[in-house]
């Protein structure tokens, strides 16, 4: 014991727990500067409800169209015997070409907002008008879709054009189309190049920097410079937002996209088929 | 003299054992995740583990722009300072890399040492075979070299496309980054 804390070891031993020492110190020294707790994803489990799509206007004209066919004008023009050969625009604009059954070939062409015998033009659907008279609202279909099928096939066209921005009717997609990018997710980037946009830091949407003509993504009626900001009512916020509704594509019948295109919204509506 | 030198290089290498053993290799890692973050990727819900000299890392979840990317049963981190290596144990891809890659890679092991500072190696195993990287550090430039499975030949030659065919049947990729 004497020789032990004379010698050689008790300095050796000392140097090694002064080592120790400083290396402890050293790591706390380290430990004092660096991050205490690491980087978790956070999801945000923001409640939204699955997209449906309910025609209510379809629901609510349906029934004025009955109450339609028993009002009369008091300028004795009623609606039934007006003829709609044509229209072109939605709730907010457009116009329609209008003539009384008694003289077909005489054409009136009226904006919205504008009077027809009385009648104001209030809003425009796919197939029909929206008028109002004395506070009552009147439907008026599109006539030529029943009795002349090269019209209607004019009218769908028309309408399968302008559905990006005007239509409340959904148009189709294939599922093939959806199913065929699945297996080959590189015709995805060939077809159509997207960026995310962020905002603060934050991903607001996702721009169409490119997309090809005639892919099935330029027929979902998507173009260049469109931002991508919602899509069956979840806020595009991340990729995984995005990557969610991909995944879950063979579950849903019809599929809602909202754009920003001229810094407007617009919905595109698709039933996949 | 001699006796001298090889007791002061004894006690440098007991300080760098106690700098090793000491060092709060778990902030570290706290650290390296909150780097990784920049670049939009995040290692999450995983248990980390000091183990003295190495760090172990387990069921680990990885996400790129928070997509779900992969699933790590095991790494274990060898913090040696001459000797640094990543051992990586049964990385399981996300769904949605299948139609590029097979999903199952049995192992991965990355190597930096001192000895050879300028080039960082690294190795992988698992269904799509096997594969030998090396990252020249300083010319940034990464060198790929496969020997493809007999599933990766079969179901993934778009992806086989990419790299450019050797004469012994591997393939060879090399990117600047």
């Amino acid at each position: 014991m004497t020789k032990f804390s004379n010698g050689v070891y008790l300095s050796t031993l000392t140097k090694l727990l002064v080592l120790l020492v400083v290396a402890k110190a050293l790591s706390l020294v380290l430990w004092a500067y660096l991050p205490s707790e690491g980087v978790e994803l956070s999801i945000k489990q923001n409640y939204q409800p699955p997209y449906q799509r309910v025609d209510f206007k379809n629901m609510i004209l349906t029934t004025k169209v009955v109450k339609v066919k028993q009002e009369k004008s008091i300028t004795g023009i009623n609606i039934t015997n007006m003829l709609l050969k044509g229209l072109y625009g939605n709730s907010s604009k457009g116009f329609v070409i209008l003539a009384l059954k008694s003289s077909p070939k005489k054409s009136s062409i009226i904006g919205l907002g504008e009077d027809f015998s009385g009648f104001t033009l209030q809003s425009i659907s796919s197939r029909s008008v929206l008028f109002v008279k004395a506070g009552k609202e009147y439907v008026l279909e599109l006539e030529e879709v029943k009795n002349k099928k090269s019209y209607v096939k004019r009218v769908k066209k028309r309408v399968s054009v302008t559905a990006v921005s005007t239509s409340d009717e959904p148009n189709s997609v294939s599922r093939k189309d959806i199913a065929s990018y699945a297996k080959n997710p590189k015709q995805i980037w060939r077809d159509i190049s997207i960026r995310e946009v962020k905002q603060n830091g934050k991903i607001t949407g996702f721009r169409v920097n490119r997309i090809a003509k005639n892919s099935p993504m330029a027929q979902l009626g998507l173009q260049k410079g469109d931002i991508i900001i919602r899509a069956n009512n979840i806020e595009l916020k991340s990729y995984r937002d995005a990557l969610n509704i991909y995944a879950k594509i063979d579950k849903i019948d019809t599929i809602q996209i909202v754009v920003m295109r001229n810094n407007q919204e617009q919905e595109l509506v698709y039933e996949i088929n | 003299m001699v006796k001298k030198i090889v007791k002061f290089s004894l006690y440098v290498l007991f300080f760098l054992a106690a700098v090793l053993f000491f060092i709060p290799k778990v902030s570290l890692y706290y650290l390296a995740e909150k780097e990784l973050k920049k670049y939009d990727v995040v290692v999450s819900n995983e248990r980390v583990d000091d183990r003295g000299f190495t760090l172990s890392i387990n069921s680990a979840n990885v996400y790129v722009k928070s997509i779900k990317s992969a699933n790590i049963v095991e790494i274990n981190i060898k913090p040696f300072l001459l000797y640094n290596g990543v051992n990586v144990k049964n990385i399981t891809l996300a769904d949605t890399a299948k139609s590029f890659v097979p999903l199952k890679i049995e192992q991965l092991n990355i190597e930096y040492s001192l000895f050879n500072p300028l080039n960082i190696t690294a190795n992988a195993k698992g269904e799509f075979g096997e594969l030998e990287i090396s990252v020249q550090v300083v010319e940034r430039r990464v060198h790929l070299e496969l020997q493809p499975s007999k599933l990766m030949l079969k179901s993934y030659q778009n992806t086989l496309r990419q790299l450019k065919k050797t004469e012994n049947g591997g393939y060879v990729y090399d990117k600047v980054l």
